[in-house]
């Protein structure tokens, strides 16, 4: 029996011996290889290959091959590789922390509320393209998220502007007016929704429990998030997040909100004609274009705001920038996205007409294309108009753990529903994630 | 009453097998519908079947997956059960004391999951991919590589051994075959079962497999079908009636692979069992 024992415990050693030499291998970032690819400089004048992720065939591809017609180098040849979201951030994290930069792409979309924790996970990964364009040409929401200590790594794309998207028909009959419902605070959307439930029987809204995405729109209106600018936590004196949280509650408790628990489902909740409106980025349009029947039944105002000193009635809903890694061939790729995305207005016009892509150079909204009056929404010039909301989104510090608090937040957040209050509530929360992300 | 009995067994029965196979049957509806009706919920079939093939083979290299993911699962399937089976049975035929040590330190190597050695393992192909591009990154063999060795099918092996009589290793040293020769001649022709159950596994583990051809496949002609129903899913505005077209077209192999085997596969598990 003693013989026995000993046995399986010096198995045991051998075994947690083995994974921890593996476990520690996967942390030893020494970068030393960094630089070793094989290949020529971009300088010589030959044809350098440049290597593409994005994910999106329809949207950020698209973009890309676009940019490739405009843009007049012979010597210069681009792969672009189609990869979902999340796979591109999974095969990231590989690459980068392995420390090899072999197989790594050129050119890379990563989306703004996760970028900062790219660059300050891996600082020598990416190269700084600031040199490459002008950076105030960009909506000033989009510098904090694609810089880093001064520097600017991404160069801007998409704007995830958004808008109280809505069904005029719904809240005609509830007695509101296209002027009822521009430049309202969040308490009079709660308000509107009450009635537009009473008069017509229909939801204000669809919501998944495990999205906390309308929070961060509301918070964001008053140019707040759940850190600070020197990274802290900040969830219990956060008072915008104070007042969304109270609004949620209200929503979700007077029966205001259709629950879904997947994208299908949250698509379906508006073109099946079950909600009455869609606050959310502007992206969303071409999914609610796309049940032909109810056109000329949508609208689109401004985003409420919070009822609070400073905010404004437009705030960001995702949206992503383009980084360059360092390695051979930076130099080619971002020039290429200098001359492209970073400073051609003509471009952005054919970008909106071709893609349906809004991106977020200031100067392409005094273009033709941004004019267009769009039928499915009563003639409105959409787009226009989001442009005009899109320059006047509060500038926020997204941080690193942006998903990671909100994982936090959205299982306290159900017992703050259950009638938990809200000081606790966010009391709980904030020792959690000071915890987890020290 | 056994009659009344029965009826509820079957009721019972009847219900649960429908729970069970709908989200199967809702696939192959929402296949012939297009996207706004899938996310409607629509339940049944429509004319669109024809759009969306068209569709999944203009917008994706729906050949080319599907032709990277065989080659990868035929391959790393033949490799798994040959590896696998050879070191079962010299693991159970040739016992000693210090090969079960090794068993046991293979056995608990099962408990270390992939993530953590998912890093080390994309550190050792990048630095294998300058002197021996043809299995460095980016490649098939790299994507199968590390999946041909398992203590799963190992352990799985060893265990069906068990089952197998040993007077026949005797009978066929006394007759003068080689050791070789008694595993090929012998022991593979009497463990049909056990093959064809492990075959499925292997199979079905290598076609669905996501995370390891996630990250060591990145040309877009390497592409295997798990990722590129990812990329499908993951547009602004995504396409449900093209993305259930795909999952059919992925379901379909690895259905057929255990319809073909389905009756070793029972009896090769139940052997497993037992031992």
């Amino acid at each position: 029996m003693k013989q026995s024992l000993s046995k399986k415990l010096w198995l045991l050693l051998v075994a947690l011996f083995t994974a921890a030499i593996l476990v520690a291998c996967g942390d030893d970032t020494d970068g030393e290889n960094a630089d070793s690819d094989g290949g020529e400089d971009a300088s010589g004048g030959e044809t350098t290959d440049i290597i593409a992720w994005a994910w999106d065939q329809n949207f950020n591809i698209a973009a890309l091959n676009l940019a490739n017609e405009y843009y007049e180098n012979e010597d210069f040849n681009m792969e672009i590789v189609e990869n979902a979201q999340d796979d591109i951030v999974q095969k990231l994290n590989t690459g980068l922390s392995s420390g090899t930069m072999k197989g790594m792409p050129n050119i890379v979309l990563i989306e703004d509320q996760r970028a900062q924790s790219f660059l300050q996970s891996y600082p020598d990964a990416f190269y700084p393209i600031g040199d490459y364009f002008n950076t105030e040409d960009f909506a000033e929401y989009k510098i904090a998220p694609t810089s880093l200590d001064g520097k600017q790594y991404g160069l801007p794309f998409d704007t995830g502007a958004t808008g109280f998207f809505y069904r005029t028909d719904y809240l005609e009959e509830a007695g509101y007016t296209h002027d009822d419902l521009v430049n309202i605070t969040w308490a009079q959307f709660v308000d509107i929704a009450k009635d537009v439930k009473e008069k017509t029987g229909h939801p204000m809204l669809a919501l998944d429990p495990n999205d906390l995405g309308i929070l961060r729109v509301m918070m964001q209106t008053t140019g707040t998030w759940y850190t600070t600018e020197d990274g802290k936590i900040n969830l219990v004196d956060n008072e915008p997040l104070k007042l969304a949280l109270q609004h949620y509650k209200e929503l979700m408790s007077n029966d205001l909100v259709h629950l879904v628990s997947d994208w299908s489902q949250y698509l379906a909740a508006f073109n099946s004609g079950d909600v009455a409106s869609v606050p959310a980025g502007n992206w969303i349009a071409p999914s609610i274009e796309a049940e032909a029947s109810q056109s000329g039944l949508w609208k689109v105002a401004p985003t409420p705001r919070l009822d609070m000193e400073g905010a404004a009635n437009a705030s960001n809903q995702g949206g992503s920038s383009w980084y360059v890694l360092n390695i051979d061939g930076k130099e080619a790729a971002a020039e290429f996205l200098g001359k492209t995305f970073g400073s051609n207005s003509e471009f952005y016009q054919e970008l909106l007409t071709e893609v349906g892509a809004i991106g977020t150079y200031k100067p392409a909204s005094e273009g033709d294309a941004y004019q267009y009056e769009n039928e499915y929404f009563g003639g409105q010039k959409v787009i226009y108009e989001i442009s005009q909301w899109m320059e006047e989104i509060p500038q926020v510090d997204y941080g690193m753990n942006t998903y990671g608090i909100e994982d936090i937040l959205s299982a306290e957040i159900q017992q703050y529903l259950d009638g938990k209050s809200l000081e606790d509530m966010l009391a709980d929360a904030q020792a959690q994630a000071e915890n987890q992300f020290k | 009453m056994k009659k009344i009995k029965r009826v509820f067994t079957y009721i019972f029965l009847s219900i649960a097998s429908l729970v069970s196979i709908f989200p199967f049957l809702w696939m192959l509806i929402s296949m012939t519908n297009k996207s706004v009706d899938v996310t409607a919920g629509r339940l049944l079939p429509g004319g669109h079947l024809i759009e969306n093939i068209n569709k999944l083979i203009e917008q994706t290299q729906i050949g080319i997956a599907l032709w990277n993911s065989f080659i990868i699962a035929i391959i790393t399937t033949i490799l798994t059960l040959l590896i696998g089976s050879l070191a079962g049975y010299g693991f159970e035929i040739y016992r000693s004391k210090g090969k079960d040590m090794i068993f046991s330190i293979l056995i608990l190597s099962m408990m270390i999951p992939f993530a953590a050695i998912m890093i080390p393992l994309y550190r050792l192909f990048g630095r294998i991919s300058a002197d021996a591009p043809f299995i460095g990154l980016d490649t098939l063999a790299a994507a199968f590589l590390p999946t041909i060795i398992t203590a799963f099918f190992i352990f799985f092996f060893r265990q069906n051994t068990k089952m197998f009589a040993r007077e026949l290793v005797e009978a066929g040293r006394i007759d003068g075959l080689s050791e070789w020769g008694i595993f090929f001649r012998i022991y593979m022709p009497t463990m049909k079962t056990t093959y064809a159950a492990a075959s499925i596994i292997a199979f079905m583990n290598s076609w669905n497999n996501y995370l390891w051809p996630l990250v060591v496949l990145q040309s877009p002609e390497k592409q295997t079908i798990p990722l590129l129903i990812s990329n499908l899913g993951a547009g602004y505005t995504p396409d449900y009636g093209v993305i259930m077209t795909a999952i059919v077209v992925a379901t379909l192999p690895t259905a057929l692979v255990f319809f073909l085997m389905q009756r070793y596969f029972v009896a090769g598990m139940m052997g497993s069992v037992k031992g």
